[in-house]
């Protein structure tokens, strides 16, 4: 299928793009890879695509004492490679290894990811998990928000009119920490039906976990220490969260998460 | 539109682009690059696979208007990368494809997957390989396929695609070749890559001819051998001499890069081309070698004229013997096969025996040699045909 009619602009600096973005309807445009297919589809017609994904902050890598923040056009690839510093012991690479496609992976980006908010990706539950933070820039300033509370539902976030996602900032975490991760997927690189992602880091005294793939908001759970040592007692923020009306989908859910939350202890992360 | 620069297989193309067109359609319809297949067109089956900037990614997805500066490799454009044939012997040996629809993306993302990790196991590359669709062979000769070149390639050093630079073919295949777009707007010459000859400058070797047309001309030209011999070895002066052809970069006199119009009906076949000149003036003689192709219908064409003088009317006149052999291959091919594309290339050969002449004589310069018009060419036939039919010749 073809993409209906758009104009398509690349302004060469981020005033001059959210300038452009604040035209009605324009439609900010990254690693394109979940605009593209709803583009194909017909399912997004925006009259203006404004490429943001060649802007140099949005390619830019800050590393700092407390952690490290990504321009939000740094692409899946590129922290599959290890071609960025990773903050973590390694888990942005892990997850990105197993996001979609390496076809995908190569264009697609994380700002783009969190921005499109779909439910099923990977990005929003494994940030939130790493207690990760959206910088954001508008036509009235910049701002930073949790990632928790930038994603608020399915394809939905507080990004406002004319505003883009500039950066992602990851917390850095001590050498000890640990991360369980599990998605159901019923082919590799589909969307996931089911996904937990879980941090220990006992050295700072964190310990979150977040259940994704929710079809609405994701479920972040900020002190997990409980809930890790007991799966069970997250059955109730399943039923609340409405997802334990069909039977077999509560039963996949729970087994991610309990695979999760044993994958602390195994590092032997397969996908 | 929005203008874009972006390379192809090697070749900088520059074009006006609709910003809704995807890539995959862009190097299909307007490059007439069709070794990309359109599967799914939303970036799940994975058969539109490219390299863009080394890198595999969805060619259906990925819009021309936003890849302005970047470099893009094709399954067409992959014909000398030693991988790639590794990885097309191994297809052939596995039983690796059955009805091609996914293959081309297959290889692309089968070069990056050995290249990326050498040595990777059969449910590694069944994972890498989860991007890429095939209805008919169950995988299982495509997996074996790339296992063996994984395999090879055990030991060697992971290499990065992404950024990294794929050479073009040396031998600038016609297919490999995008041909002049409707909407390209001005084309600049292809960058040289590094440790590669642009396509252009690839040295000439001529093949053998398979089964080719040839013609045999013989004529004479008052005037002495010597004098003929001359006009034969200034390419100018010979190309000039053939009906639509001239030279688009001045000649060194061993080789020549022309162009050679050719109207068929509806049809307007440019012929671009090389060719090299070898003499041999011990025995009077020579050959032209050459191949072009035809930058709307991909026709190719592959030719050699060998000549020879001899003297005749005790040295005041020359005897010069023309014969042409070539093969045309491609849709102009389909459409001028047999007794047509003999009688087509004899009226040349005429023509061309006609010119050279005038141009020995000093009369009538045949420096603007008209297209030969082959619709005219065709009516000229019937007519011949019917005459000799009707015993009026």
């Amino acid at each position: 299928m073809k993409a209906a009619r758009f104009d398509y602009e690349r302004p060469a600096d981020l005033a001059g793009a959210l300038a452009a973005l604040g035209q009605g309807g324009a439609k900010p445009l990254s690693g394109g890879q979940s605009l593209g297919p709803m583009l194909n589809l017909r399912l997004a017609r925006p009259p203006l695509l404004v490429d943001v994904g060649r802007l140099a902050p949005l390619r830019q890598v800050e590393e700092g004492a407390e952690g490290t923040l990504f321009g939000a056009g740094i692409t899946h690839a590129e922290f599959e490679d290890g071609a960025v510093p990773d903050p973590t012991p390694g888990f942005l690479a892990r997850i990105a290894r197993g996001i979609a496609y390496r076809a995908v992976r190569n264009r697609g980006t994380m700002g783009g990811s969190l921005a499109h908010a779909d439910p099923a990706a990977d990005w929003p539950t494994t940030l939130a998990a790493l207690g990760a933070r959206v910088h954001l820039a508008g036509p009235s300033g910049t701002r930073e928000l949790p990632v928790e509370d930038f994603i608020l539902g399915a394809f939905e976030t507080a990004l406002q009119d004319g505003e883009i996602v500039t950066g992602i900032f990851v917390p850095r975490c001590s050498a000890g920490a640990r991360f369980g991760y599990r998605k159901s997927c019923r082919k590799v690189g589909e969307f996931a039906e089911a996904m937990c992602a879980v941090l220990a880091d006992p050295a700072r005294g964190v310990h979150r976990l977040v259940i994704g793939a929710t079809e609405a908001r994701q479920i972040v759970i900020a002190d997990a220490a409980a809930a890790t040592s007991d799966p069970a007692t997250l059955d109730d923020a399943l039923r609340a969260a409405g997802l334990a009306a069909d039977p077999a989908s509560l039963r996949l859910r729970q087994a991610v998460i309990r695979q999760a939350v044993a994958a602390l202890e195994d590092e032997s992360l397969s996908a | 539109m929005k203008p874009i620069h972006i390379e192809i297989n090697g070749r900088a193309i520059s074009a006006e682009v609709e910003p809704r067109q995807h890539l995959a359609d862009f190097m299909r319809e307007e490059l007439l690059l069709t070794g990309t297949h359109l599967g799914c067109e939303h970036g799940v089956c994975g058969a539109c696979t490219v390299l863009i900037d080394g890198a595999p990614a969805r060619s259906c997805i990925a819009y021309p208007v936003a890849l302005d500066g970047a470099k893009i490799t094709t399954i067409e454009g992959l014909a000398d990368d030693p991988v790639a044939a590794r990885l097309r012997e191994a297809f052939t040996r596995e039983h690796g494809l059955q009805c091609g629809f996914c293959t081309p993306g297959m290889m692309m993302m089968a070069r990056d997957i050995v290249l990326r990790r050498p040595g990777l196991d059969e449910g590694a590359i069944r994972h890498e390989l989860a991007g890429n669709l095939c209805r008919c062979t169950g995988y299982v000769g495509i997996v074996r396929a790339i296992k063996s070149v994984a395999a090879e390639r055990m030991g060697e050093a992971p290499v990065v695609t992404r950024g990294s630079e794929v050479a073009p073919p040396v031998y600038a295949s016609p297919l490999a070749l995008p041909v002049a777009p409707s909407r390209v707007a001005a084309e600049a010459a292809p960058a040289a890559p590094a440790g590669a000859q642009a396509p252009g400058a690839a040295p000439f070797v001529a093949e053998p001819l398979r089964n080719p047309v040839e013609i045999v001309e013989e004529f004479d030209v008052a005037a002495p051998r010597a004098s003929v011999w001359e006009l034969f070895q200034d390419p100018a002066r010979v190309i000039a001499c053939l009906p639509g052809a001239r030279l688009t970069e001045p000649s060194d006199g061993r080789s020549v890069v022309a162009e050679m119009t050719v109207k068929l009906g509806p049809i307007q076949a440019a012929f671009g081309g090389t060719g090299v000149i070898a003499a041999d003036p011990a025995n009077w003689s020579g050959t032209i070698d050459g191949r072009g192709v035809d930058s709307r219908s991909a026709t190719r064409v592959q030719a050699r004229l060998n000549y020879a003088l001899t003297e005749t009317g005790a040295g005041a006149a020359t005897r010069v013997r023309v014969e042409v052999a070539y093969v045309l291959q491609g849709p102009l091919a389909q459409m001028s096969r047999g007794a047509i594309a003999r009688d087509l290339a004899a009226r040349m050969t005429a023509a061309f025996a006609a010119n050279l002449n005038a141009a020995i004589k000093g009369e009538a310069a045949p420096a603007e040699a008209a297209p030969l018009d082959a619709g005219s060419l065709l009516l000229a036939m019937v007519k011949g045909w019917l005459a000799r039919l009707f015993g009026r010749g």
